[in-house]
């Protein structure tokens, strides 16, 4: 190994390094949260605006707030309510889930965990 | 340039972009949950997936006790429709999830799959959260007795007005027969979520899938990790499923025995490589002390558990810290 290689090595694993921790860094920048209709993406909500959305879900509109960063759904039509009833969500970890709806809420990033059982 | 081909080769491996593998992922709506298929494959699953959302619905259709379909003689059908003493032929795949529920629960006997009766009273005081059902009444429901179940060469007959209820099964049962298909059909890494079920196939990256436990009290929390590849992890009780009345937390899982539900823990998560036992066993381990139950799962060495007590405490069978 001459001193080129080494130095080849050297500024290679800086760069590899230095992206690495950028990508960390945009990665945490801007969280956005995904909403599903079944299986189709609708929508997707930057987290760091408050602001009010209307999708339609199966039983009609849906409506779903966003607020400090958390989000959550404001009014939907269903037998019990559970969607709107669960309240604003802001981990990767959380889902809204509203069956009658067909709506599914995610919160978008590295996720931690590939699976929650409840 | 040999030197600069490793170094090459050495940031492939860094960035884990050796591999063009992709996640196919599916929504099935079906047993008042969502399951959530994601497939890790090299090749396109959209074909595969299709075929398990037809195997979930064909399923639901089959198990459902409060639904009839066209040309199905589902449980629905052998409830409400089949006269007592009357043999009705079955679709094979109802029979043989009935037979294979009927075997277990000869074993583990406070798991009943004919608890129908029993189930819709306590369903009753719930929907209209008017309070809990006396034992009188409890008491005088028909029949709850799986021997009133006959199975007979593919037909079944019941000697009295039983109702059937595979609540306790019929997911953890579909889940299991999705993930063989996925194996089946070359697709050995996935995940299916199915609310309190998870069937986890071969590991997609260098690490296990994660899986979190939710927290039976707080249920935005998690109050366990696990790591596991070729497992099912399932959990029973949890906070969603309880009813509250006058301050007392009552659980969906009734004891056949007590006509009362079950209230020994907040919730126990069962870890085995079947889904259709570990939601079988997770049912049983609910219906019996803590204590008891760590025994009989010490006993086996293809079940793990963790159980959250009525106190908040944190109970683990002996091999469980493998998972952790």
């Amino acid at each position: 190994m001459n001193k080129n290689d080494i130095k080849l090595i050297v500024v290679v694993f800086v760069v590899v390094i230095l992206s690495i921790i950028l990508l960390n860094i945009f990665k945490k920048n801007g969280s956005f949260a995904k909403v599903y209709y079944e299986d189709d993406l609708i929508l997707t909500i930057d987290l760091s605006k408050d602001n009010n959305y209307k999708v339609d879900g199966y039983n009609g509109e849906v409506l779903i707030e966003v607020k400090d960063n958390k989000i959550r759904v404001e009014k939907e039509n269903s037998p019990k309510h559970l969607c709107s009833k669960q309240g604003f969500i802001d981990s990767t970890m959380q889902t809204i889930v509203c069956l009658p709806n067909k709506i599914i809420i995610e919160i978008e990033g590295n996720k931690e965990l590939d699976g929650v059982v409840k | 340039m040999k030197k600069l081909i490793i170094i090459f080769f050495v940031l492939i491996n860094i960035c884990g972009c050796s591999k063009n593998v992709d996640v196919y992922q599916k929504n099935i709506y079906v047993m008042d949950t969502v399951i959530n298929i994601k497939v890790y494959s090299e090749k396109d699953a959209s074909d595969i997936l299709e075929k398990i959302e037809k195997l979930y619905n064909e399923y639901n259709m089959l198990t459902d006790r409060y639904n009839s379909y066209d040309d199905i003689k589902n449980i629905y059908y052998i409830n409400n429709i089949l006269n007592v003493n009357e043999e009705l032929r079955l679709d094979y795949k109802l029979y043989d999830l009935i037979s294979f529920s009927l075997e277990f629960s000869k074993k583990y006997d406070k798991v009943n799959i004919a608890m129908g009766n029993l189930i819709d009273v306590w369903k009753k005081y719930r929907d209209s959260a008017s309070g809990i059902p006396s034992y009188e009444e409890l008491n005088g429901i028909s029949s709850i007795s799986e021997s009133d179940i006959i199975l007979n060469d593919g037909n079944i007959t019941k000697l009295s007005d039983v109702k059937l209820d595979l609540g306790c099964i019929a997911k953890g049962y579909v889940t299991q027969l999705a993930g063989e298909l996925l194996e089946s059909n070359g697709f050995d890494k996935y995940i299916v979520s199915a609310g309190g079920n998870i069937k986890v196939g071969k590991k997609y990256s260098n690490n296990p899938y994660k899986i979190g436990i939710q927290d039976p009290i707080d249920k935005n929390n998690i109050y366990k990790i696990v790591n596991v590849s070729n497992e099912s992890v399932v959990t029973s009780g949890g906070y969603e499923r309880f009813y509250t009345w006058e301050g007392v937390d009552y659980s969906h899982i009734i004891d056949p025995y007590t006509l009362y539900p079950s209230n020994y823990m907040k919730s126990v998560t069962v870890i085995m490589e079947d889904s259709s036992y570990a939601d079988f066993f997770s049912t049983y381990l609910f219906m019996i002390p803590i204590s008891d139950g760590i025994d009989f799962v010490n006993r086996d060495s293809n079940i793990e558990a963790i159980w959250y007590g009525l106190d908040g405490k944190i109970y683990t069978s002996s091999g469980f810290g493998n998972y952790e």
